[in-house]
């Protein structure tokens, strides 16, 4: 082959390895659906637990992680979105659980001091 | 470069390459991480209460460590190990949430069951306060039924006597007169015969009653006062007397002279004195 030849093919290959390289598309969906439970952990209060606001604030960061690479490098963008969506998942559980965790607190209370009102 | 050097460094590299891919490779802190925390949570209370999330923890654990071995070097494995790591984390929030939702269900189960036991303890002491208040009233009833029996026949035994014999009523109780007139002869504790017909229905009529009776007698001014004090007291004496012989009873019945104290008429005239001369039967209210 000669190299005049040889040029031409490799110039042509890059735009297809390019191309190869971003075949994976942009996660909106799993951003969106990421988003959404983090509001779901807002609404059940999670701000309001400890470890569930940590939580809250991880897949805040990685969200807005995965927003900065979409298009640049969707593979890292989706990776990171399906973390923030375990992360806000994980937040909106401990939010359930310290709710739950609280009301049987106040039944014991209300079990063992029926005369006396726990609100 | 001699052959025995060239050997060297062929067994160098195959020594390195050996010692890279038999994993001493130290695997990234979230991987680590999410092993301890998966196995964490498989020996607490999410076996058991939400084995469903565990399985799903162990899911991403598995997929965490064939990335690890694929491509460790990859930044996605880290995230891929951080996802473990939280459905880890998760199944223990679960299992936490379920764990008090049962002890809520328990508590609140146990609170009406103490409800109902005190509401049961309660209508217990109400049955029985109304069974009480059931007797009383029925108590009342009765006291009340024999009170208007009583005073019906206290009623009908005051119209009888009526009849016969002048009747008021005063704090002492019912009070019978009888004019000295009729009852004995002058000077005398004799009762006449139509005196004793008078006394026997009196004594008819009080002898069940079970009332005290208090005989009094009494005189006109006329004599002296030692002799009509005697003459009135052998006069209510005989009354007593014969009122007991007509079946009332004995200790129920006394007899006291009164001579001419207490006069209800003016002894300086013919029938002052006759009204002063006389016998008071005093029923007393019956004693309980």
């Amino acid at each position: 082959m000669r190299p005049r030849t040889l040029w031409t093919v490799v110039v042509g290959a890059v735009p297809w390895a390019i191309a190869c390289g971003s075949s994976v598309p942009p996660p909106h969906d799993q951003w969106a659906e990421a988003e959404a439970n983090l509001g779901r952990a807002q609404m059940a209060g999670a701000p309001d637990v400890p470890m569930a606001k940590l939580h809250m604030r991880l897949a805040q960061e990685d969200l807005q992680k995965a927003k900065e690479l979409m298009d640049q490098d969707n593979k890292r963008a989706a990776s990171l979105s399906a973390l923030a969506n375990s992360e806000a998942q994980l937040a909106l559980s401990l939010a359930k659980a310290a709710s739950s965790q609280d009301e049987a607190r106040k039944a014991e209370f209300e079990l063992q001091y029926p005369n006396t009102s726990t609100k | 470069m001699n052959p025995s050097c060239y050997t060297a460094i062929v067994v160098a590299t195959v020594l390195a390459g050996a010692a890279a891919c038999s994993g001493q490779r130290m695997p990234p802190k979230a991987l680590v991480d999410a092993r301890a925390d998966y196995f964490r949570a498989k020996d607490g209370p999410a076996m058991n209460l939400d084995p469903t999330q565990l399985h799903e923890a162990e899911v991403a654990l598995d997929r965490a460590e064939r990335a690890w071995q694929d491509s460790p070097s990859d930044p996605t494995t880290v995230d891929v190990a951080m996802i473990a790591d939280r459905k880890a984390l998760l199944a223990e929030a679960e299992a936490a949430a379920l764990q008090a939702q049962r002890e809520v269900a328990r508590a609140r189960a146990q609170i009406e069951a103490n409800k109902t036991s005190e509401l049961k303890t309660a209508k217990g002491a109400l049955n029985k306060t109304q069974q009480a208040l059931g007797q009383t009233q029925m108590q009342l009833q009765d006291q009340e039924r024999q009170t208007a029996t009583l005073e019906a026949n206290l009623k009908e035994a005051r119209d009888t006597i009526a009849k016969i014999a002048s009747v008021k009523d005063d704090e002492r109780g019912m009070i019978i007169t009888l004019p000295g007139e009729v009852l004995y002869k002058t000077g005398s504790w004799e009762l006449k015969p139509g005196a004793m017909a008078k006394l026997d229905q009196i004594a008819q009529v009080l002898k069940d009653k079970e009332q005290p009776i208090v005989v009094y007698g009494f005189t006109d001014s006329v004599g002296t006062r030692d002799n009509n004090m005697s003459l009135s007291q052998r006069r209510a004496a005989a009354v007593r007397d014969y009122l007991v012989s007509r079946g009332v009873p004995q200790d129920l019945v006394t007899a006291q002279g009164k001579g001419p104290d207490d006069p209800v008429a003016d002894n300086g005239s013919v029938e002052g004195r006759a009204q002063n001369r006389r016998v008071e039967l005093v029923v007393q209210p019956k004693q309980r």
